[in-house]
């Protein structure tokens, strides 16, 4: 049916994203695996590259910054991750109904993702400011004594994950509200016609019937979020000490600061085996939920 | 009256949430228009009650420093419109090549390609951005807008490849096949008879992808200096050397964030609809 000449033409359409893809994602990726068992020395010669073995790693494994980086970035993950799939499940379910005003609910609860995470940051760092920020304000006005939300080692990981669940919620919202609309209706009615109840109808219809979508936006938001950096570099520069440096901004002060690139892509090596690993062991742990769920 | 009280429980959740979303973009827009002391003498919060709005940060923005503040600005339109158009073309060629076409290179078919295009946006830009940084080093496009243009693209490719594979496999052939059986060759199917059908979603893709690019920091940070510096840059830069110049920078925030809302007012329909279907 198709023709030689026509399938030449569908070949070109595709070679462009292909090629591109091959150089700007392939090529780099390879060119970081080959930085990971080296050195990089900049002299009057240009950029020289010297092999190493595993030096690199060995330095990583007792270097105890990156292994705080390493769990700033879990525990930020785990935590916004998990807070985000709760709200956004939470606001899904309250719009799954007819009621007035739903298109601008919607709307509203959509808008944050879609920011800026720069000027997001910046905004929280303004809210959340000891001197000036409104919630200081209010404590104030309530007579209590001001919290030094960013300025306190034990505290600013909190900011920085509600900053993160304020941006984020909306995207487990998206997945799961569109998610819920596509249940079959009879299904619901069928339950309800045996007398289920409210939470009867969650636990055994809804919930399980959601469970893909639930899998699909933990897994595409867990390895999201394991790349934070934008609201880290602004709201608090990975500080106080390094309590809230993760993984990305670790790389990025060491590949671009120190200007040392071999280990810095060491780092973001481990990163890319971090979120690797972490997808492979979320979707066996979610296959076996699933399976047991479904029975 | 259980459901009646069941409302009054949802549409008192759902205004806190309106609360949660819209107190701080409240907070950023007024401080827009706050006088200095008005922000240094502790919180203010209601323009005309607790404190008299200004503008006079608004136009010292589009007069005295517009060359310096509102460059970047134009800079984030430069490269985040151009790399979307050309990511939304090429992605829209890609995925119609993968939607019409059978293809097999080695092991892989066509779904492992889309897979492998797509799966492209799971990687880290941090792990990417050493070799594009040397790269880019040799072949002099640091600080530029053409580099940038670049990475956006391909940052963008794997988005617009999805989002248009999805779009394509629910148009029925049926038409195309009709215009190839004239002997159309696919270029002219694809740009005279499938693009005018659909047109809204390219607009749509390339909406979305412009987001993303004009969010974009990582990439810029790195790759940028002056020449290209884009407006998230110019916002991290402006409160580093300046300090707590609150109203300067929620200005230019404020200015940084009404894109990303008009787009996604813009955009509801297709958000609803399940931009992103998963799990068909």
């Amino acid at each position: 049916m198709i023709g030689k000449s026509a399938r030449r033409q569908g070949r070109a359409f595709l070679t462009p994203t292909v090629i591109l893809l091959l150089c700007f994602t392939i090529f780099p990726l390879l060119f970081t695996l080959a930085l990971v068992f080296g050195e990089a020395k900049f002299d009057e010669g240009g950029l020289r590259i010297g092999l190493v073995g595993l030096r690199n790693w060995t330095r990583l494994v007792h270097d105890a910054r990156f292994w705080n980086a390493f769990s700033v970035t879990i525990r930020i993950v785990v935590a916004a991750v998990t807070l985000e799939y709760l709200l956004g499940l939470g606001l899904a379910l309250l719009l799954d109904r007819k009621i007035r005003g739903r298109g601008i609910f919607r709307i509203l609860f959509l808008i944050p993702m879609m920011l800026t995470p720069i000027a997001v940051g910046y905004m929280w760092r303004m809210i959340f400011d000891v001197g000036r920020g409104p919630i200081t304000g209010i404590l104030q006005r309530l007579g209590l004594p001001a919290v030094g939300w960013l300025t306190e080692t034990r505290l600013a990981i909190y900011s920085i994950i509600i900053t993160d669940v304020w941006q984020w919620t909306p995207f487990m919202f998206l997945i799961l509200f569109a998610g819920l609309q596509a249940i079959p209706r009879d299904y619901v009615e069928a339950a309800k016609v045996d007398g289920a109840s409210a939470w009867q109808l969650f636990r055994r219809v809804t919930f399980p019937l959601l469970a893909p979508a639930s899998i699909a936006a933990v897994l595409l938001r867990g390895m999201e979020g394991f790349k934070i950096v934008d609201t880290i570099y602004i709201m608090t520069g990975g500080g106080p000490g390094r309590s809230t440096e993760s993984l990305t901004l670790f790389g990025y002060s060491i590949g671009f600061r120190a200007f040392d690139l071999a280990y810095g892509a060491t780092i973001a090596f481990s990163l890319f085996l971090a979120v690797m690993v972490g997808a492979i062991v979320f979707v066996t742990l979610s296959r076996r939920f699933r399976y047991v769920r479904l029975e | 009256m259980r459901t009646r009280r069941g409302t009054v429980f949802v549409y008192f959740a759902l205004l806190v949430w309106t609360l949660v979303v819209v107190a701080p973009l409240f907070w950023m827009v007024t401080t827009s228009f706050k006088e200095k002391i008005d922000v240094f003498l502790g919180p203010k919060f209601l323009p005309g009650v607790d404190f008299t709005p200004t503008s006079r940060w608004w136009t010292r923005i589009f007069t005295v420093e517009r060359d310096t503040l509102l460059r970047p600005y134009a800079n984030s339109l430069i490269t985040a419109g151009t790399s979307s158009f050309l990511a939304t073309v090429l992605g829209a060629l890609a995925a119609y090549a993968l939607t019409r076409f059978r293809f097999k290179f080695g092991p892989m078919k066509n779904e492992d390609i889309l897979f492998w295009i797509v799966s492209q946006r799971i990687m880290p830009p941090i792990i990417v951005v050493f070799a594009i940084f040397l790269m880019f080093r040799v072949t002099r496009l640091l600080d530029t807008h053409a580099g940038l243009i670049l990475v956006y693209i391909v940052f963008n490719l794997p988005l617009a490849v999805w989002i248009m594979s999805n779009f394509l496999s629910q148009i029925p052939p049926s038409v195309e096949e009709a215009a190839m059986v004239d002997g159309a060759s696919p270029a002219t199917t694809f740009f005279r008879v499938v693009v005018p059908m659909i047109l809204p979603s390219l607009t749509a893709t390339f909406l979305l992808c412009f987001v993303f690019a004009w969010n974009e920091f990582l990439f810029a940070l790195i790759l940028t200096y002056t020449r290209a510096q884009t407006m998230p840059l110019l916002i991290a830069a402006q409160h580093f050397q300046r300090g707590p110049q609150w109203w300067d920078i929620s200005a230019l925030s404020t200015l940084a964030v009404l894109p990303p809302i008009v787009i996604t007012v813009a955009l509801q329909k297709y958000f609803v609809k399940g931009l992103i279907p998963i799990g068909k």
